[in-house]
């Protein structure tokens, strides 16, 4: 997956892009190629990226998890025959491997035709070709699933296969003749290899004939056999025979490469729409285990939605017993998003990137509803999005420094997630520099959502405020100081939900009581509440 | 010092193998031409003999007719028909042609691995996937396809063997020792080193994460340690000569999976000098303890 302009390596790690390509990842050869060409719809491509993704959400409605599975286990184990085509192709004589995975491509490709058989948004894959070819390699089917070639592909193959039987059996049997008498005259059980000792000691007279020494030592000779003119006859028939088989068994592989050649694009089609399915299939799985649908996809930079899940927590609170509190949104230009620590700011800014990349990749968004335009990037700025940028800047200077890459990229429409911008600098200025970030961001057309603990901000940059609700009230810290006790109390008193903010914003002390919770001593907290109130 | 007897050496190594239970048989070597694809062909033509679907493979290159390091020549490998073996794709003779049974997605030295049956009798070579996690797979595969899997070794590939009901047999002789004691050693060196024994788990243990290696032998030996010294296996033993036989000495090596030797071979005739075969059996089966088999001489000590 080519996630190209969309997302710089810091936006991708905030935005968990990696956890993304891997939910909707093939699982076939065919698929990874077509998988590492997919890349995110532009604006202006708004059609193909809603066909796409309602093509998915179809095949995913429409597919039950046993066929779903079934197809997808048909894919992951069956062997590339795309250099077997393309040497074909070439002019090239196959091997038989090659003829092999050829077998296995074209018997997949009818098995998951009937196995999606009906099912809208799946198209046959099977043409002509696969067809043609299916029945030129039906002969060298086994009965173990394996490719041999055999007899039933040409009368002079198995002509020339019975002639070497023959001269096989005849030099066996001379062979055997020799090997027992020498065995005989030297007094032992068998002659097991090729090069054998015989010790002096145990040699009554000469050696016999046919037994050549390679060395003499004191104790031992190391000997070989020397066979004699009837076995040698009976070596030199053998190998005329397997001349033979030889050749026939090359023209029949010439035969049937040529076959390949002659259908040599039309497989490909083939390859590539089954690496198309492996890729789509891949996504349905995505959108039937996370119970995603298709976003309405908007000529216009909106971003709306409602019951969104940002997946890879949700993934990680459901294996930890827990629930992702869904959220509800409408951004179509700029806003600030304000809440307490540990309130869900970041993860609701996550949760607007991760809808937005679906989209663009003509994925279903893990949403109840949604409308999504496309965009030209997707940027985050903020914690988590300023690592790579060295460690002899201060993160107030590395933050600055990503604002203006991403203002120099200049890729229009712009989305940009922003969180906690300038926190480490004086609230004053701080909050000043959020003004100015929201006008900036107008001007360009971009929808940005700014998170901030700075008050004001919203006002002053005449910009939408949302807010997470926080705490329902202030809980009681847990007796122990066990840190899952207390997130787990904290999650309980937590209101996740976004809301949007439209009269004064009322001031809340949440961080001071989640300190407690934390376990700081009721001294600390005490004291706190007191300097609050001054 | 029991005389040596003249035997059926490939029929008598597979049997020890099955008596124990081993579906697979390894051939592993103290270094190159020391007689290991010999034995390992004794072995296979006996399990032909005895009607048995063998599987072969090798845990490297093996089977060319020319020793790809030092340029000697090797014994190839004759396949009768019916015979399933894993190679590398490029590597199955075009002629005669065998039935292709599976494509692995392992890789080899020069290209990726193949199943296939041996339609006919012919010269094969083996080439073995590159990883010693690849051996435990082709091993697998090779099982469920055949009844008795013979495969040509190398000591740095056992690990993933390790814990296995595998039977190896440890081939040595003139190639890499000039005299009888010398070969006698090397072999009962790696014979101690691979039968390394299982750990108790009721007595203490000093577990060491990865290689031993000589620097941690002196320390323990220093601090006079008693407790078990547990590799993960022993394969993990970086150890030779000396330091080694002190180790074994001083120390309580165990491992947490073992390796099973079962028998040595000897290969009495090197590329450049020989020994004399009868001393060199017997020395090596007063050395190691196991019954030690001559290919080149059919015979068995003790």
């Amino acid at each position: 997956v080519k996630p190209l302009a969309l997302l710089d390596d810091a936006s991708a790690q905030a935005l968990a892009f990696d956890w993304l390509v891997d939910a909707i990842a093939p699982v076939s050869v065919y698929g990874e190629r077509v998988f590492d060409e997919l890349r995110p719809y532009r604006p202006g491509e708004e059609r193909p990226a809603q066909e796409r993704a309602d093509r998915i959400a179809a095949i995913a409605a429409n597919l039950d998890g046993g066929r779903l599975h079934g197809a997808r286990e048909t894919l992951r184990n069956l062997p590339d025959a795309s250099g077997a085509i393309a040497r074909a192709a070439l002019g090239e004589t196959l091997v038989d491997v090659g003829f092999f995975e050829l077998q296995r491509f074209c018997d997949a490709i009818e098995h998951v035709d009937a196995l999606l058989s009906g099912i809208r948004g799946v198209a046959p894959i099977t043409n002509a070709a696969v067809r043609a070819l299916s029945q030129a390699l039906e002969a060298g089917r086994t009965t173990g699933g394996g490719f041999y070639l055999a007899g039933g592909f040409d009368t002079e193959l198995e002509r020339a296969r019975r002639r070497l039987t023959q001269a096989e059996g005849e030099l066996d049997a001379a062979r055997a003749r020799e090997l027992e008498r020498i065995a005989r005259q030297l007094g032992r059980n068998d002659i097991g290899v090729d090069e054998f000792v015989v010790m002096r000691s145990d040699l009554r007279g000469s050696l016999p004939p046919g037994v050549r020494v390679l060395r003499e030592a004191s104790t031992y000779l190391l000997c070989t056999l020397e066979y004699d003119e009837p076995t040698l006859a009976a070596l030199r028939d053998r190998a005329r025979a397997a001349d033979g088989v030889a050749v026939a068994e090359e023209n029949v592989r010439a035969r049937l490469s040529a076959k390949v050649r002659e259908h040599a694009a039309q497989l490909e089609e083939a390859a590539r729409e089954l690496g198309e399915l492996d890729v789509h299939l891949a996504a349905a799985r995505f959108a039937q285990c996370h119970e995603c649908s298709p976003a309405a996809i908007s000529p216009e930079p909106v971003l709306s939605f409602v019951r969104a899940r940002f997946l890879p927590l949700a993934v990680e609170l459901t294996a930890a017993g827990r629930a992702f509190t869904p959220l509800d949104l409408e951004l179509h230009d700029v806003a600030v998003l304000t809440g307490p620590n540990m309130g869900g700011k970041s993860v609701c800014l996550q949760t607007c990137g991760f809808i937005a990349i679906c989209a663009a990749f003509g994925l279903p968004v893990p949403a109840g509803f949604a409308r999504v335009g496309l965009f030209g990037e997707i940027a985050w700025l903020g914690i988590g999005g300023e690592d790579e940028l060295g460690g002899l800047l201060s993160t107030f200077a590395k933050e600055v420094l990503r604002l203006r890459e991403i203002f120099g990229r200049g890729v229009p429409p712009l989305l940009l997630l922003v969180d906690e911008f300038a926190r480490t600098t004086n609230p004053h200025e701080g909050k000043a520099l959020l003004v100015a970030l929201l006008d900036s961001l107008r001007k360009r057309g971009a929808l940005g959502m700014l998170a901030t603990h700075l008050g004001g901000v919203a006002r002053e940059g005449r910009a939408r405020h949302f807010a997470v609700r926080g705490l329902l009230g202030i809980p009681r810290p847990p007796a122990t100081s066990d840190l899952g006790k207390a997130l787990a109390t904290l999650a309980a008193s937590m209101d996740y939900a976004i809301a949007e903010v439209t009269g004064d914003e009322a001031p809340r002390a949440d961080a001071i009581a989640l300190t407690a919770l934390l376990g700081m001593d009721g001294a600390f907290v005490d004291a706190a509440y007191r300097a609050l109130s001054q | 010092m029991a005389e040596e007897q003249a035997v059926r050496v490939g029929l008598q190594l597979l049997e020890l193998a099955r008596a124990r239970g081993a579906g697979s048989l390894l051939v592993v070597g103290t270094g190159k031409n020391v007689g290991k694809t010999v034995a390992m062909r004794a072995i296979y033509e006996a399990a032909c003999d005895s009607g048995l679907r063998v599987g072969v493979a090798s845990a490297g290159l093996d089977g060319e007719a020319v020793d790809q390091i030092e340029t000697h020549p090797k014994p190839r490998l004759w396949l009768r028909a019916g015979t399933i073996l894993a190679t590398a794709a490029g590597a199955l003779p075009r002629s005669p042609a065998s039935e292709i049974l599976g494509v692995s997605r392992l890789r080899s030295a020069v290209g990726r691995l193949v199943y296939a049956r041996a339609a006919g009798t012919g010269f094969y070579e083996l080439i073995g996937p590159s990883t010693a996690s690849g051996l435990r797979e082709v091993l697998d595969e090779l099982s469920a396809l055949s009844e008795f899997v013979i495969i040509d070794g190398a000591i740095d590939r056992l690990a993933a063997l390790a814990g296995g009901h595998d039977a190896i047999v440890v081939a040595g002789g003139a190639a890499t020792a000039k005299t009888v004691q010398e070969a006698a050693d090397e072999i009962r060196a790696l014979v101690q080193r691979l039968g390394v024994a299982r750990f108790d788990p009721d007595d203490a243990v000093v577990r060491v994460q990865g290689a031993l290696t000589v620097t941690q032998i002196g320390r323990l030996i220093a601090l006079r340690e008693q407790r078990q010294i547990v590799v993960r296996d022993p394969t993990q033993i970086a150890l030779r000569g000396k330091a080694l036989s002190q180790a074994f000495v001083k120390l309580r090596i165990r491992c947490e999976r073992p390796l099973h030797v079962m028998a040595t071979t000897i290969a009495s005739i090197g590329p450049e000098w020989s020994l004399e075969p009868r001393t060199l059996v017997r020395a090596v089966a007063a050395a190691t303890g196991l019954p030690t088999f001559d290919v080149y001489a059919g015979a068995r000590a003790p």
